[in-house]
């Protein structure tokens, strides 16, 4: 009983967390799922767009300026990894890490010091809702209308003929230079791309928290994957609605998991170890799967 | 074959390219490749194992970078371009048929990327209404029923119905070139057969200038303007169409040895 009244008091703040941790989840859907290339910069881009959106805002920038530039510092970092990967042929896992390791100096540069705190300043939800920030529900509306308009946003420019050509270069680049797609090019745009997103998931984040860590990303690209494969597991990624849908959907119910995961008394620092122990399980099962099928007997 | 015609063909010269160069592995797949084909001319590669044949169609394609040689297509120089470029006269398809297409994209969306091959890409949208009409016309001659198929995924298809999607898609736009690399290498044969088929009609129809690579001597001899024999990275005999006409598979099989054992005999 006393588990169940926990969780429910939790279930607002787990939804508002939930919806500001799916920017990042899409950011890190794409290049897992879109292009075919796992790719880790999410890890850097992600307290990227957070410092530079904190750092903007502190010095008293618009909040929509702040974010878009957030937003372009994240394609910069993403557009990056991008290059490191096509012109150097370092794999796009190692370019990410070296990408993202950067980012931790840089990071701290941006803001001057390792955090940055925006309680006495405005931000995206005082404006909107009230001076403390809202309610976490009303903050889970705001949020919604936002998602909602990212993923209608998504799915028109991957309709598109340049949106067309960069899901081919994801499945087939083969195909797509030989259909007079520049893979080069492509590639480094559809990282720039999920590099943006996760910037402004790191930009809104440290607005909803009124404060940037340089430390906020660890573990967020996990969350990513948990959310997209939680996502795909109910919705299925058979449709390119779907896949867009899936990290939203998964990085709810993926909170969710969080909520229920504390009031049963594990401790908030227990929680990258479940993650990781989810995504691994995720992985894992298809090949457990197959394992089961080659000896029905056992 | 006048000089304008040609220039409006593709020439391809001096061809040279060597893997691994300075190593123990170093491997001379292209020694000095060079022919022309006029415009609408279908020639049949043939030659054996390793003899630089997909090495060559990879050098013209841009797949492959060349060590020295020029190829020029319509008139334009092109060994400097990157195969995405080159796309824009060329199209392909491959031997393996996981190569030609998008898996995850549908039927319909391959079609519209190849429609666009070679044009400005933008934010309009990628695939008309309207265009789904020439699609069900392009794909109905195949007689496989993918023009009802139009929204399903290609990773849904077999090997001979991606082979065939990926010639329509070859060949939706004519290009100044096609290249084909044993493209029904992988089929079985009542596949092959009608992969043959569509490509005979297509390439012929519509004097598309064609390249074919093919381990069939049937064919070779069947089918096309020009025959090219390939041996260790040149082009060691090249028959127009009326000494073409007079071979046999023995003759062939006769003239590629006797070709060899000159070779190794000059050598
Ligand atoms: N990417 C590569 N790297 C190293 N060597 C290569 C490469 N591609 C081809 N070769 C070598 O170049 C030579 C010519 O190969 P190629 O594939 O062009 O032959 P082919 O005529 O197409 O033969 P097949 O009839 O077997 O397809 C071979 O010795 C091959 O091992
Ligand atoms: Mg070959």
């Amino acid at each position: 009983m006393d588990i169940l009244s926990t969780y429910y008091n939790l279930i607002p703040v787990s939804l508002a967390q939930g919806a500001v941790y799916a920017f990042v989840a899409i950011g890190v859907m794409i290049p897992f799922r879109l292009l075919s290339l796992p790719d880790l910069t999410a890890e850097g881009s992600f307290p990227l767009g957070a410092a530079v959106a904190a750092a903007l805002l502190a010095n008293g920038m618009g909040i929509m300026p702040a974010m878009g530039l957030a937003l372009l510092a994240g394609a910069l970092a993403g557009a990056l990894t991008a290059v490191i990967h096509v012109f150097f042929k370092v794999t796009s896992l190692l370019a990410g890490i070296i990408v993202l390791t950067m980012m931790f100096s840089i990071n701290i540069r941006v803001m001057g010091k390792p955090n940055t705190a925006l309680f006495s300043h405005d931000t995206l939800f005082t404006i909107l809702l009230n001076a403390d920030g809202g309610a976490p529900i009303t903050q889970f509306a705001v949020l919604s209308v936002m998602l909602a308009a990212l993923c209608l946003l998504l799915y028109w420019f991957l309709h598109t003929e340049l949106g067309l050509a960069l899901r081919a270069v994801g499945s087939n680049q083969t195909m797509a230079r030989a259909q007079g797609l520049s893979t080069t090019l492509y590639i480094i745009a559809g990282l720039a791309g999920a590099g943006a997103l996760a910037a402004l998931g790191g930009s809104v984040m440290a607005q909803y928290q009124s404060y940037a860590d340089v430390n906020m990303g660890v573990g967020v690209l996990v969350i990513g994957l948990a959310a997209t494969i939680l996502g795909e597991a109910i919705l299925g990624g058979s449709t390119l609605a779907r896949q867009i849908l899936a990290p939203v959907v998964g990085s709810l119910l993926y909170f969710q998991f969080v909520a229920i995961a504390l009031s049963l008394g594990f401790k908030p620092s227990d929680l990258k170890l479940l993650t990781g122990l989810f995504v691994l399980f995720a992985l894992a099962l298809p090949m457990i799967r197959s394992k089961f099928k080659r000896n029905p007997s056992r | 074959m006048t000089a304008a015609a040609k220039q409006a063909g593709v020439i391809v010269s001096g061809l040279q390219k060597t893997f691994f160069p300075g190593t123990v592995q170093e491997k001379r797949a292209l020694d000095g490749v060079s022919f022309s084909l006029a415009p609408g001319e279908f020639a049949i590669v043939i030659g054996s194992n390793g003899a630089g044949k997909s090495t060559m169609l990879n050098a013209i394609s841009g797949e492959v970078q060349v060590d020295e040689g020029t190829i020029s297509i319509a008139g334009k120089a092109i060994e400097q371009w990157p195969t995405h470029k080159r796309a824009g006269y060329i199209s392909r398809v491959f031997q393996d048929p996981m190569q030609g297409t998008a898996a995850s994209l549908t039927i319909e969306e391959n079609l519209a990327i190849s429609a666009r091959r070679g044009k400005r890409r933008s934010f309009r949208t990628g695939l008309h209404a309207a265009e789904r009409e020439e699609f069900r016309s392009a794909l109905e001659p195949l007689g496989l029923g993918l023009e009802n198929r139009l929204k399903d995924r290609v990773s849904l298809l077999s090997g001979g119905q991606r082979q065939s999607l990926t010639l329509i898609m070859a060949t939706l736009q004519a290009p100044q070139l096609l290249l084909l690399d044993e493209h029904t290498a992988a089929l079985d044969p009542r596949a092959a057969d009608m992969v043959i088929r569509s490509t005979l009609s297509a390439v012929e129809d519509r004097q598309i200038t064609t390249l074919m690579i093919t381990h069939n001597m049937e064919q070779a001899i069947a089918h096309g303007d020009r025959l090219l024999m390939m041996h260790e990275g040149r082009v060691v005999l090249d028959l127009a169409k009326d000494e073409k006409a007079k071979l046999t598979t023995a003759d062939l099989v006769t003239r590629f040895h006797d070709v060899v054992s000159d070779r190794m005999l000059l050598s």
